[in-house]
């Protein structure tokens, strides 16, 4: 059984225009010990995905609308808010895009560490006060018997980054999600962040939820990778294969837009033309078929979730035989970018 | 006078400065300063563009607002086209907005929500005088399909435009009034990638078209690298190296250039695994109190006696590197290996 299992997940927000469906029927699964990335622009859903593992989309005007997510089996919408508070934290902690907003300006660090430890680890105060001190320790933040006195405001960044990550941490929690951890940090800080978060990772060994939007950030830190649009899946698969072996038109046409640090040569980007589509009306059938290149007449009524066998997966036609004759343009197996002459140099990992 | 100075410079910089003044206390008594910008020196050709990274601090977009005259220099020099910009008075300040302008970061923030798009593209031409009436809306129209919008749009407001769009009009504005240079002040950070690729495009087709010349700030080194003729790097306040694009990315000098390339994810699991990962310790120092002599001695690993007491200068090397390192330059502009910790020096 997987650790964590999201099954068909619909949530959505009611507002003065409508429904906004900001995930719709989105399935995954994560296994312990293993670490996920989820990719997506802005307002695919992949924040919303977050808050409902945690229970946190504000209701109303949000309601998560049908599905399950599976924590060892235990549905988690279930929960009554008091259980809910037992497990966020304890078993499923996570990591917040802010660090300037996501801690208590008004409490020390320590306290709001201790916090954590002495609510779902029955400690006593003094021994809370050593777990902290051995957290911040743990998360290399230099003298930590001082720093545990601090205000969050007398921290950089980075130091509070890694404040979250220790009180993430501190429960020993079987889930970490991450939600875009670096994005408000410099690159050389997010660079200590992400080392850091590798390190943690090998050494307690939690199953870690990236959201992100960098796929650089991912390509460093996930094993596996799930590519959101439009609330939904579009493709899975180890990064491995969604990096040199993109499959859906989304992915390709993602890594294709990308200017990349090692390309060699300075043709023209390749841009997704259009716009995402508005989650308040969106498209039946694939929602990417407005921008897609591949648009088949099919993709206006369904969208079928197509398996490559070995554990990669797209929601796309373009691979199914039964759409041979409605293709219009032939299929590339990699867009691979110009320029990739350290990446080519041996092929497999 | 002529269009350019003899070496093709279209601007010219130097030595500038920018503090912001620290007062507190009930009499606001002057406390210290925010040396946002401190002894900066570059040049940029006509045509070109020169790309402006940093990290956050690193005193990029005030060195860019400094440029346009958008802040008043502490002290240095502008020069545009051989004039000193910090020297006009306030009626050629206007003319030469007509020649300079800027792109601004935020696409939500930077277009006010009560003009339609076809207010906001016409009042440059307004003000500066250049068209009116029907000539003003026939050129509005010539800008929105120029920066691929629909002319329709002219009629709507900011709110019904994604932020790609927004930028698009954000560009338009700046192209009204037929400017030869433009700082793009991180114009793409706040677009996702696959709009991203659309502006970026879009900033480069124009620049061909119309002839332009880029000031183009990111802290996105890849986005720089695609987009750049040469590259500055800044840090805290102070220029580290300057180069061409090519030559800094294949073979950076300073030791800060090398760790920020190589603290760059790059989308791709099998070159991720084969990198050699450069982690700097520590933080950026605060500009308001940087470190003295060279500011990057508290995190360089390759840092010596001399650079905490001595702030080293911009050479120039060989295939016109421009680097500011006491290390690179007693090593005959060879630039360290930084992989290996502490170096000893020879």
């Amino acid at each position: 059984m997987a650790l964590l299992e999201v099954k068909d997940l619909h949530v959505g927000f009611k507002t003065d225009d409508g429904f906004v469906s900001a995930v719709n029927g989105l399935s995954y699964s994560v296994e312990a010990g293993s670490t996920l990335g989820i990719v997506g622009e802005s307002g695919s859903g992949k924040s919303v995905n977050a808050l409902s593992i945690m229970r946190l989309i504000p209701t109303p005007p949000g309601k998560i609308a049908g599905g399950t997510i599976s924590l060892r089996g235990d549905n988690l919408l279930l929960k009554t808010e008091p259980e809910m508070r037992k497990i966020r934290g304890k078993d499923v902690a996570m990591i917040f895009q802010d660090p300037m907003t996501s801690l208590n300006p008004v409490l020390t660090v320590g306290f709001q560490i201790q916090e954590a430890v002495r609510l779902h680890l029955k400690m006593s105060n003094a021994d809370a006060r050593a777990k902290t001190i051995d957290m911040l320790r743990l998360v290399n933040i230099p003298s930590p018997e001082k720093r545990v006195k601090e205000y969050p405001h007398q921290m950089s960044g980075g130091m509070r980054q890694r404040v979250m990550i220790a009180m993430a941490l501190s429960c020993d929690p079987d889930v970490l999600i991450a939600d875009e951890p670096t994005t408000a940090l410099d690159v050389t800080i997010q660079a200590q962040i992400i080392e850091l978060m590798n390190e943690m990772q090998a050494r307690l060994g939690s199953a870690i939820v990236m959201i992100t939007h960098d796929l650089g950030v991912v390509a460093e830190t996930c094993k596996y990778v799930l590519v959101m649009y439009a609330g939904n899946l579009v493709e899975y698969g180890t990064a491995e294969q969604i990096f040199s072996t993109p499959k859906h038109p989304y992915t390709m046409g993602l890594l294709a837009s990308l200017p990349r640090l090692d390309e060699s040569e300075h043709g023209r980007l390749v841009p997704i033309e259009g716009q995402p589509p508005n989650l308040l009306r969106l498209p039946s059938g694939c929602s990417f078929a407005p921008r897609c290149k591949y648009k088949m007449p099919i993709c206006d009524t369904a969208v079928p979730l197509y398996d490559f066998g070995d554990g990669h997966v797209a929601r796309c036609f373009l691979y199914d035989e039964k759409t041979e004759s409605q293709r219009t343009l032939p299929v590339q197996t990699a867009p691979q970018v110009a320029g990739t002459a350290i990446a080519t140099a041996t092929g497999t990992p | 006078m002529s269009g350019t100075n003899g070496t093709g410079d279209l601007l010219e910089v130097r030595d500038l400065y920018k503090y912001f003044p620290i007062n507190a206390g009930v009499f606001s008594r002057h406390v210290g300063d925010v040396r946002a910008v401190d002894g900066v020196d570059f040049t940029i050709k006509k045509g070109e563009t020169l790309g402006l990274v940093g990290e956050s601090g690193s005193g990029k977009t005030t060195a860019g607002r400094v440029v346009l005259r958008l802040l008043e220099a502490t002290k240095g020099q502008v020069l545009f086209e051989g004039r000193d910009v910090g020297a006009l008075g306030r009626e050629d300040v206007r003319k030469l907005r007509k020649e300079m302008q800027i792109i601004f970061q935020d696409p939500y923030a930077s277009l006010n929500p009560r003009m339609t798009v076809g207010d906001i593209v016409s009042e440059p031409l307004k003000i500066h005088g250049l068209a009116t009436g029907k000539d003003a809306e026939a050129r509005v129209q010539e800008l929105l399909r120029l920066v691929g919008l629909q002319p329709y749009h002219a009629n709507r407001y900011p709110h019904e435009f994604s932020g790609g769009q927004r930028q698009r009009v954000g560009i338009a504005r700046s192209l009204a009034v037929s400017p030869k240079f433009i700082v793009a002040d991180e114009p793409v950070s706040a677009l996702d990638v696959s709009i991203q690729a659309q502006v970026i495009n879009l900033l480069q087709d124009l620049q061909q078209q119309f002839g332009l010349t880029y000031l183009f700030i990111a802290h996105d080194l890849s986005v720089v690298r695609h987009i750049s003729t040469r590259v500055a790097v800044m840090y805290v306040g102070k220029i580290v190296e300057i180069a061409n694009r090519d030559d800094l990315y294949a073979n950076p000098l300073h030791p800060y250039t090398q760790a920020l390339l190589s603290a760059i994810p790059i989308p791709d699991p099998r070159v991720e695994s084969r990198r050699k990962r450069i982690i700097l310790s520590g933080d950026i120092p605060s500009p308001v109190n940087p470190p003295p002599g060279c500011r990057f001695h508290t995190r360089c690993p390759v840092a010596f006696d001399r650079c905490k007491v001595e702030v080293p200068s911009l050479n120039t090397y060989a295939t016109g590197h421009v680097a500011a390192c006491h290390w690179v330059e007693e090593h005959n502009g060879n630039a360290p290996d930084i992989t290996k910790g502490p170096a000893v020096l020879a």
